[in-house]
């Protein structure tokens, strides 16, 4: 009976020897002859498991084992330990039912064939992956219509620009009709309005033919709009596994109160209410505990020469920050311990 | 007065230059060995041309002759090889240069920096066994006096500054067409043949010959091994000397190329952004 | 599953046919290079062999039939082996090898089918037109069995240099820089145009066994000649297919243990 599970990973773990360059001239002669290694753990003992069509953000610093993960779920590198099933299958062995039901999107490489146009990168995939006529067609229009591919499929691919490339690359990796999508930081490097239409495009493409997507990004608004659940990974262990504004709030539990003023602000008035944050001539931000948000907005309410209050969630790579920071020292605290 | 400079500031920062270029090249220890066992190919050959003329010489060259042409021609390739084809391809296709252009000294005194700190690595394997055998095969042939040594040693200076300033023409090609390792090949077929790699050049049908004499292949590699195993006698004295002043308009001439191309071609690389 | 895998050979070729022709300039010098080498590489053959005595056992007639062979099996060499398995290098080295992993073919196959350069193509009428004058010179011409021994063995000969490839190639997975390693094989391929009698005790142990030169240029030449024993043909057939099993192990190894370059 095959799993129900799109994903299911328990007490996973990589690791890696890496030869060590320490500088200068002698070390580099030294190393010649006598090499010294050290052992990375780029992932240790990871579990969780990921229902078919569901959107999971993978949040962690650079370093923190996503790519690492990312790439032993789609079998690109043989865990160290541990057990991993996608879509029922053992990725490691690379079976090619398994090969046809995944696609992985490298942000920063690309699969695109660089001198000619993209049309032909799909026609060499299109026999790769045994697509026939007809789907083939069907899922070009589908394509065409989400990511208005249009003209630029034709022209040679290193005369692309970076977000029209993305496109077509999105395309290329999504013409065989996968059921997982893994997808490593999508939108780097993109411009603004290329990232939204990319994020429209994973949530379309996600609800329309409910692919699960497993997704990593440096860019909080990509996790935040498009993953319903997070999995936070940092120095390659499992941190948070839930969603995003319960990790806020367990994190930060303060709200931040935005004030403008109409006329000379009374900085002591304010700094009754909460701590200040930001503070000049025509606007002031205050950081609230959840629990005095009450008194703290009647108060300043009361004060005349408020103009406009508003109420936010405090950014979202401020509390990244503290998180990482956070387990950094628990790590160091451990690490000591040891 | 700048360009005075730009040659004081380069020879002041030559010594870390060195160092750095001596660190990259142990950096990667297969491609040092593959590199190594590449320059040890006239060993192959001087086992080919030996069996050869086992049972006659072929021209003057006897078993002996050969074995000391061969042996030369490994000392002379390994002080002069480089590859700066394939780093300046590579280079210019990852956008790296980019990184040497912001240094304010000339990116080709970064590269020959690279390529002379790994000359000794390399030669001092193979140089020094060589050098006694070629003592002992033929000893009235090895240059011996002090002017002789220095003809030697200005031939072997001359080879290696062609074969560098060739190498960097090759590579600036890179600015223009995708690659230029194309035309690399069509330069190494040249030098396989007309410089006296393969074969001694006087060995060849007269015709050839002349075509050999008139190529710059032949000062990179044959005019230093002849006159290290005497095939162009000292008595020639007038035939080395003229001969030493064709190799260094040679190296004249393939430098202002290599210079101006390179030049030409880092302005282009500016332009389209790499 | 045959045909699956030649239609997607059908599709690499094509690919590489526009490719070939977006950039004309390298077809035009590659012509020219494969022309000049073939011309050119004669020369020592010419200065050893040509009016004088015979050079363990070969002339200069019998010893053109090896460069002929050699200037063949270049053609194969610069055609179709190394273009896809040095774009191979290239793409452990940027990471990009990682999406021929993830396709549902066989990724020695898809790295093998990569990149082929169609001109190499004239190497082959090179070689028939050097095996045309050898023969005159000889003053006959080969009997049907041999031309057909020649071919069995250059089939041989081409296998060995591909499982020679793979096994260079799988280095790459544990040394990344590779580059000047095809400089190094050529060079070696390139004494293939002497026939292996020639070199003597270790050295011809070597082109026989470790860098079987031999196997790649003299046993065809020797079966177009009709100087084969059946034994030494057998014996390059096996050796020659427990090569290629040997360098598909290897390679299936090697591939377990990549580990992609970082993100």
């Amino acid at each position: 009976m095959p799993s129900p599970l799109a994903v299911e990973v328990r007490a996973l773990s990589k690791t890696y020897e890496v030869h060590e360059r320490p500088p200068g001239l002698a070390a580099a002669l030294r190393s010649v002859f006598r090499r010294t290694y050290k052992t990375v753990h780029a992932v240790t003992d990871l579990s969780f498991t990921v229902e078919p069509g569901e959107r999971v953000g993978f949040l962690g610093p650079n370093g923190a084992g996503k790519t690492t993960t990312l790439k032993m779920l789609s079998g690109l590198l043989h865990p160290t330990s541990g057990e991993a099933r996608v879509a029922g299958y053992v990725p490691r062995k690379r079976e090619a039912g398994f090969l046809k039901k995944i696609t992985l999107v490298m942000g920063q490489k690309q699969q695109l064939l660089w001198d000619l146009p993209p049309a032909d990168t799909f026609t060499m995939n299109r026999a790769i992956y045994e697509v026939s006529d007809a789907d083939f067609a069907e899922t070009m229009a589908e394509l065409n219509e989400l990511l208005s591919l249009g003209e630029i499929m034709k022209k040679p691919t290193r005369q692309l620009s970076l977000g029209e490339r993305m496109k077509c690359e999105l395309a290329a990796a999504l013409l065989h009709r996968p059921q997982v999508l893994f997808l490593d930081e999508p939108t780097i490097g993109l411009d603004v309005a290329m990232q939204l239409t990319v994020r429209e495009f994973i949530r379309r493409y996600n609800e329309r033919r409910g692919a699960t997507v497993l997704l990593t990004s440096h860019y909080m608004d990509d996790v935040a709009s498009l993953c319903p659940r997070v999995v936070v990974i940092d120095q390659g262990r499992l941190r948070y596994d839930g969603d995003l504004p319960s990790l806020v709030r367990s994190i930060r539990p303060d709200k931040r109160v935005a004030l403008r003023f109409s006329g000379t602000a009374d900085r002591a008035a304010i700094e009754r209410a909460g701590k200040i944050v930001e503070f000049d001539a025509a606007r002031a931000v205050i950081q609230v505990a959840q629990v005095d948000l009450r008194e703290a907005v009647g108060h300043l309410l009361g004060l005349a020469w408020v103009s406009d209050l508003t109420i936010e969630d405090p950014p979202l790579e401020e509390v990244m920050r503290d998180l990482f920071s956070a387990s950094k020292a628990a790590a160091a605290e451990e690490a000591a311990g040891a | 007065m700048s360009a005075l400079q730009d040659l004081g500031r380069a020879a002041r920062a030559y010594p870390t230059l060195l160092r750095v270029g001596l660190a990259e090249a142990v950096a990667y220890r297969a491609e040092m060995l593959v590199w190594m066992l590449t320059t040890t190919m006239p060993l192959v050959s001087l086992a080919l041309w030996s069996a050869v003329a086992e049972t006659a010489p072929v021209g003057r060259f006897t078993q002996q002759g050969f074995a000391a042409y061969f042996l030369a021609t490994l000392l002379v390739r390994q002080l002069t090889g480089s590859w700066l084809v394939w780093e300046l391809n590579q280079d210019i296709r990852s956008g790296m240069l980019s990184r040497r252009l912001l240094r304010p000294i000339h990116p080709l005194i970064g590269y020959s920096a690279t390529n002379l700190a790994a000359i000794p690595l390399r030669a001092a394997l193979i140089a020094p066994p060589a050098i006694v055998w070629l003592l002992v095969l033929e000893p009235g042939a090895f240059p011996r006096t002090p002017l002789t040594l220095i003809t030697a040693a200005l031939s072997i200076v001359g080879a290696w500054l062609i074969n560098f300033f060739i190498m960097a023409l090759i590579g600036s090609i890179a600015f223009y067409l995708e690659s230029s390792t194309a035309i690399f090949d069509l330069w190494m077929v040249g030098f396989m043949l007309l410089s006296g790699y393969l074969v001694p050049l006087e060995l060849f049908p007269a015709g050839l010959r002349a075509v050999a004499h008139a190529l710059p292949f032949r000062y990179v590699l044959a005019f230093p091994v002849e006159i290290l195993t005497g095939l162009l006698r000292d008595d020639q004295g007038d035939a080395i000397l003229r001969e030493l002043g064709i190799q260094w308009l040679y190296v004249i001439g393939a430098g202002s190329a290599a210079i101006a191309a390179f030049n030409t071609g880092v302005r282009r690389f500016s332009a389209f952004g790499g | 599953m045959m045909l699956r895998y030649l239609r997607l050979l059908a599709v690499e070729l094509r690919i590489s046919l526009v490719l070939g022709m977006q950039y004309r300039w390298n077809f035009v010098i590659d012509g020219l290079v494969s022309l000049l080498w073939t011309v050119l590489g004669l020369v020592p053959l010419y200065v050893a062999f040509h009016a004088r005595p015979e050079i363990a056992g070969w002339t200069y007639a019998t010893a053109l039939i090896v460069v002929g062979w050699f200037s063949l099996l270049k053609g194969i060499l610069d055609g179709a082996i190394n273009p896809s398995l040095l774009t191979v290098v290239d793409q452990i080295r940027q990471g990009t090898l990682d999406f021929v992993l993830l396709k549902p073919a066989d990724a020695q196959f898809l790295v093998s089918t990569a990149k082929f350069e169609p001109w190499k193509v004239l190497n082959g009428l090179a070689a028939l037109i050097i095996f045309t004058h050898a023969f005159r010179l000889l003053g006959r011409t080969p009997s049907a069995l041999q031309v057909l021994a020649s071919l069995g063995l250059l089939a041989c000969a081409t296998l060995v240099l591909y499982s020679i490839w793979i096994l260079v190639i799988a280095a790459a997975f544990w040394v990344v820089r590779l580059d000047n390693l095809a400089y190094l094989f050529n060079s070696v391929f390139d004494f293939a145009r002497w026939p292996v009698t020639v070199f003597r005790g270790a050295l011809r142990l070597v082109f026989t066994f470790v860098i079987p030169l031999g196997v790649m240029t003299t046993y065809p030449a020797e079966a177009l000649l009709g100087t084969l024993s059946l034994r030494t043909g057998l014996l390059s057939m096996a050796g020659a297919l427990t090569f290629a099993l040997v360098s598909r192990a290897v390679w299936t190894r090697a591939i377990g243990r990549y580990t992609s370059a970082s993100s």
